[in-house]
């Protein structure tokens, strides 16, 4: 449903869409009828009035729908002509296949029984679109991972992590606790305490490469050191979207100096590196001086190729 | 609010009217037989309009037609069965929770209300769900850009879509398009469509469109790309491939896009298909000393260049 559609025509929707269901679930109790609508129990009984008031021309006893609803529960009678769900809307659809792709790429490969039920409901849905569209879902975090973790999350049990570290460019193993899933800015994370660390972590659920269960020590507790950000400041060159979207900045001005903080000096230095000469590191200056001595490093080896 | 219910009720029944019909039914008899058209000549056609235009909105369709052959200078009105009903078959127990599924992996996002309407109307099937025996099981879909759903009704209507998209060297440039697919890659969005001024598929990810998206009414028929394909979007047209050396143990990210590796000992050789020369070289850049480029020779001398330009301004 569009977001700009009004009351009066939200409540037109909600009323054709009761009948099927009525139908379908004769001597549903009010009280469940309304939590179904998403709607109180009152405005559900306003609603029942003024289905009772419609029907095929003529609008005698006839031709009117038959409601009964004062016993608390309702039934319905003589509504044939709604009594087909309405349709879904283009947009409806349109959520509903990317919603399946997702979900496709969530199954195990060996649950074919359910990748080929998906793909019978896409096949389904997108006829009754009518028109061409293109539709994709590639989550950065596919498979069972997120399963393994949420099901981990649940029982409270232990997981043995392979975890790729993107500032330190290192894999390794860990052995984590998940606490929960949440995400931010695009990414999915997943909270956990790590017994390698001995204290809770972050780790970003795309470069988590495998999940084993494993058996972790019940009682534990958080050896929690405060690190400190290290302050850098950078100044813009060029402008550049990377270097935008990179450092998450909410302003931009060429020339102008830039006081930003990060816990890691790897990321910090990687990050200038990658902006390949559009922003300058001011400060710290010991990164400043290992920036400029990688490049050097990394110039005389193009220059004996 | 008798006025609104009234209005509502007026839109049910002539929703009811139209559908029960068997031909198509002029205007003189929708206000003959339908209650709630009261007025003057001209008050019930300014209804009758708005209703129409009400029921769309809702995704009712209705059809215009000439209900006599003969004398076909009034036009009819009527609701077809087909178009007003859900027809998707019988829907299993199993498929109900996989479609459950679809709709909970909006939760909180663009299209929250899109789903849940939907499942709505599937619940009237009164197909019990039969949990997937998949302990936990909840995919979601990242919480995009608030515009989804217009960009949706665009590709549904094949309308245009205006919008400023910033550039890679940061200036918002206006663009056009005919979209016609919606895509989402490792929690981007991602919208396609044809562009108005090269008439060629371009495709945008939505949190580099500056401000609102506008739509336009487009009156000219749209054919739709046939050559498209969109899990290609993030591959380069023209297939290039850069010649890469990775440290051993290093350089998982420029791994994950290699199409081959070759052993070199303390140094794997791996090839990378480019995207645009400029992404790549920033790619290899935050690998520091870890990866060296043979090839092509512009990806090498961008590089350089880069590697020049940090130099000077950090020494």
């Amino acid at each position: 449903m569009g977001k700009n559609i009004s009351a009066p025509l939200l409540r037109t929707a909600r009323l054709l869409d009761l009948v099927p269901f009525l139908n379908t679930h004769q001597g549903i109790a009010l009280k469940e009828l309304a939590a179904h609508f998403d709607v109180t129990p009152a405005q559900m009984s306003a609603d029942l009035m003024t289905l009772w008031m419609c029907g095929l021309p003529g609008y005698t006893p006839l031709e009117l729908m038959d409601l009964e609803f004062e016993s608390g529960y309702v039934t319905i009678r003589n509504a044939s002509t709604l009594s087909k769900p309405r349709t879904i809307t283009f947009q409806e659809g349109v959520a509903l296949l990317l919603g399946l792709d997702l979900v496709a790429t969530s199954l195990p490969e060996t649950r074919t029984d359910l990748l080929s039920a998906v793909d019978s409901l896409r096949q389904r849905l997108t006829k009754l679109l009518g028109v061409p569209v293109k539709l994709s879902v590639v989550p950065a975090v596919s498979g069972s991972i997120p399963t393994t973790i949420s099901q981990a999350v649940h029982k409270n049990s232990g997981l043995k992590i392979r975890y790729h570290s993107m500032y330190k460019d290192e894999t390794g193993d860990r052995l984590v606790m998940p606490v929960d899933i949440y995400e931010s800015r695009g990414h999915q994370y997943m909270r956990a305490f790590c017994f390698t660390a001995n204290d809770y972590r972050e780790f970003r659920m795309d470069r988590i490469e495998t999940t084993t269960p494993a058996s972790v020590p019940k009682e534990f507790e958080s050896r929690h050191v405060d690190s400190e950000k290290i302050s850098f400041t950078i100044t813009g060159k060029t402008a550049s979207r990377e270097v935008v979207e990179r450092f998450a900045l909410s302003e931009y001005h060429l020339g102008k100096a830039i006081n930003l903080a990060s816990y890691s000096r790897q990321w910090i230095e990687r990050s200038v590196m990658a902006s390949g000469g559009a922003l300058v590191l001011n400060s710290p200056l010991d990164i400043r001086a290992e920036v400029a001595e990688k490049a050097q490093l990394m110039l005389n080896r193009y220059k004996e190729a | 609010m008798p006025t609104v219910s009234r209005k509502i009720e007026r839109l049910i029944n002539l929703t009811i009217a139209l559908l029960a019909t068997k031909r198509y039914l002029t205007k003189t008899e929708v206000f003959r037989l339908v209650e709630g058209y009261e007025g003057s000549a001209e008050t019930k056609e300014r209804m009758f309009e708005r209703d129409k235009d009400d029921l769309r909105s809702l995704g009712i369709s209705i059809d215009v037609g000439s209900f006599d052959p003969l004398f076909s200078d009034e036009a009819g009105y009527r609701i077809k069965s087909e178009n007003y009903q859900l027809d998707l078959g019988a829907i299993t127990p199993t498929e109900m929770s996989l479609l459950s599924l679809a709709a909970d992996a909006w939760q909180g996002a663009a299209f929250a209300d899109a789903t849940q309407s939907a499942i709505l109307k599937l619940s009237s099937f009164g197909v019990p769900a039969d949990p997937i025996d998949i302990p936990g099981l909840s995919p979601k879909l990242s919480n995009g850009s608030k515009e989804l759903e217009t960009i949706a009704g665009a590709i549904g209507d094949a309308n245009f879509l205006t919008f400023d998209y910033l550039s890679t060297d940061l200036i918002a440039e206006q663009r056009t398009i005919i979209p016609i697919a919606l895509s989402n890659k490792s929690g981007f969005w991602y919208v396609s469509g044809v562009d108005h001024g090269i008439q060629e598929v371009r495709t945008f990810r939505l949190d580099r469109v500056q401000g609102a998206i506008t739509v336009r009414k487009n009156t000219e028929s749209f054919e739709f790309p046939t050559d498209f394909e969109i899990d290609r979007v993030d591959v380069a047209t023209s297939m290039r491939f850069a010649v890469v050396d990775v440290r051993k143990g290093k350089g998982h990210a420029l791994r994950n896009l290699a199409t081959s590796t070759q052993d070199l000992g303390e140094w794997d050789q791996i090839k990378i298909p480019i995207l645009t020369v400029e992404y790549l070289a920033s790619q290899i850049l935050w690998h520091c000393e870890d990866a060296f480029v043979h090839e092509p020779s512009d990806l090498r001398e961008l590089i350089i260049i880069q590697l020049q330009a940090l130099l000077i301004d950090h020494g």
